[in-house]
């Protein structure tokens, strides 16, 4: 069920109040857990990946970035879909 | 409950987007805007290239773990420096909001230096305002898809050079230039260069105000740092209105008009698009193009200038104006704390880190000459820039002897060595079971390059 918020923002403001903050906390997240964090020592499943570190420094960037949209996506849904729920005037 | 979920000012935020087309505009601040940009992105785009050391002079070396900034070398352990550097930057932002408002946002703010970068060269490409409005409503004809096709690859080159610089932040530049000349460049630094040459083509060249009102938090928050003393640009509605259009050389005042001329200069030249002389508005970015427009058009009219100008609320209330009010002076005092704190801890920063770990295998082992021994694994780290030899020696308990496999420590510059000693006692001089020794490791060359480590020393213990 839509209401009239979600109607009336415009997908392309959907798409920025998502995909920004949650880029500056992945930038914010990635600096901190990879300064605790040496790229070697993350061997995922013993799986023997022939990884260069910037691969490794972005592939982290990449998952904290998709984490941030999965909490932002949340936070969108939760603000926007049922907000006008009850205080409709018709 | 009969409330609508949707406010007037709510909808406006939401508009569907119109494009616009500032007028260029010349003056003082038109001047210092200009400067400001050059000076930045000339610091920006100049920095990888200059060289220290015979390395590049300020290089984030991402694989290899080390931040260079000239002669300072960061290393992960160093993260608190980084973390001070951005509350520090935090501050200064709330110090200088307090006192100048949003000069940050008018002159030094990347979008802004950035989108100025990018409106000359479209001003150059696709001429003046008027010029650019007709061509946008005009018939897709060759000569426009020329035009735009030109503005569209300079920004384009514009870009790249603009994420080329920014991975040279990390990888070498002239290791980078060499890959790319030999097109060698790996997947992941190409994708970088990609990635912030198109956000930089996307904000500077298409977003542009977008990115003020719906990205920028500080553009939400900077009113909580503001007060009646802070520098705004406002328009003097006393002095303008009624505003109207009159004759040059007409006497305002007995056609019952103010100062303003409804020349609407001010609009056309707002970068974001809104309408001074409505007052105060969050959207402004005070980037005072609307002063010099105007302070142009005074000119013309023979009026005095400053019918929009900078000011501060009391000012324009006529009450009397406080620079050094509790609010700056907190700031202030904090942003010198910090500066203070930063300053004082890279000075006394010793680039040496010693780790102790005490073998696990063993408690304690008896040597053949009746003492207890404990063995540790030592992690020497050298965060100078230069090889250190270094001397080792132990304390905590009397008569200890410290043994190593090789007493000669030289650790390479940026480098970690590992190291095997053992601490010697004897059972009649110990405390207790588990007592603590250090370890002191003192550079032979430099007197302030030294470091102490606790470790525990266990025995068999008395009864």
């Amino acid at each position: 069920m839509e209401s009239a918020p979600f109607r009336a923002m415009p997908r392309s403001q959907m798409a920025i109040a998502v995909l920004w903050p949650s880029f500056v906390v992945a930038i914010v997240a990635t600096g901190l857990f990879f300064s605790a964090f040496h790229p070697r020592e993350l061997v995922p499943f013993n799986l023997d990946l022939d990884l260069s570190p910037l691969a490794v420094y972005s592939v982290g960037f990449f998952i904290f970035w998709l984490i941030g949209i999965f909490c932002g996506l949340g936070t969108l849904y939760f603000t926007l879909v049922n907000c006008g729920a009850g205080q409709r005037e018709d | 409950m009969q409330e609508k979920t949707l406010t007037p000012e709510t909808q406006g935020l939401y508009a569907a987007h119109r494009k616009i087309y500032p007028r260029e505009v010349s003056g003082r601040f038109a001047r210092l805007r200009v400067l400001s940009v050059v000076v930045l992105l000339g610091i920006y785009y100049l920095t990888p290239l200059l060289r220290w050391d015979g390395r590049q002079a300020v290089l984030f070396d991402l694989p290899a773990r080390k931040f260079y900034i000239f002669g300072l070398t960061l290393w992960p352990q160093d993260f608190i420096y980084l973390a001070a550097l951005l509350i520090l930057a935090g501050m200064s932002l709330f110090f200088f909001t307090a006192l100048f408002g949003r000069v940050w946002c008018g002159y030094a703010c990347p979008q802004t230096v950035w989108t100025e970068a990018y409106l000359w060269m479209e001003r150059k490409i696709e001429g003046n305002r008027s010029q650019r409005m007709k061509l946008d409503k005009g018939p897709s004809t060759a000569a426009r898809i020329r035009t735009k096709a030109l503005k569209h690859t300079v920004w384009i080159l514009f870009s790249l050079w603009t994420g080329f610089t920014f991975v040279a932040y990390f990888t070498p530049m002239d290791e980078l230039a060499d890959k790319l000349l030999t097109i060698s460049l790996g997947p992941w630094e190409s994708f970088w260069i990609l990635f912030y040459s198109f956000a930089t083509y996307g904000n500077a060249g298409f977003m542009r105000e977008q990115v003020c009102l719906y990205m920028c938090p500080y553009a939400r928050f900077q009113s909580a740092m503001f007060d009646a003393n802070t520098l705004i640009v406002a328009y003097h509605p006393e002095r303008g209105e009624p505003r109207g259009s009159r004759r040059r050389g007409a006497d305002p005042r007995q056609a019952g008009l103010g100062d303003c001329i409804d020349c609407s200069i001010c609009v056309q030249v707002c970068p974001t698009g809104i309408d001074i002389r409505e007052g105060l508005q969050y959207e402004c970015i005070a980037c005072s193009a609307c002063i010099d427009a105007c302070d142009e058009v005074m000119d013309k009219m023979s009026y005095p200038r400053g019918l929009i100008r900078y000011t501060t609320e009391n000012s324009t209330l006529g009450k009397p104006q406080r620079l050094l009010r509790p609010r700056v002076m907190i700031y202030a005092a904090i942003l010198l704390l910090l500066c203070g704190f930063l300053a004082s801890s890279l000075l006394l920063r010793v680039p040496l880190e010693l780790d102790v770990i005490r073998d696990r295998n063993a408690l304690y082992r008896d040597t053949p000459d009746g003492l207890i021994e404990n063995v540790y694994t030592l992690k020497i780290l050298n965060m100078d820039e230069k090889s250190h030899r270094y001397r080792l020696t132990a304390s905590g308990i009397d008569d200890l002897k410290l043994v190593l496999d090789n007493p000669d420590i030289e650790v390479a510059a940026g480098t970690v060595r590992q190291l095997i000693a053992r601490i010697q006692a004897d059972e009649l001089k110990l405390e207790s079971r588990s007592q603590s020794v250090s370890f002191h490791l003192q550079a032979v060359d430099s007197n302030n390059l030294q470091t102490v480590e606790e470790a525990r020393f266990v025995g068999p213990g008395r009864n």
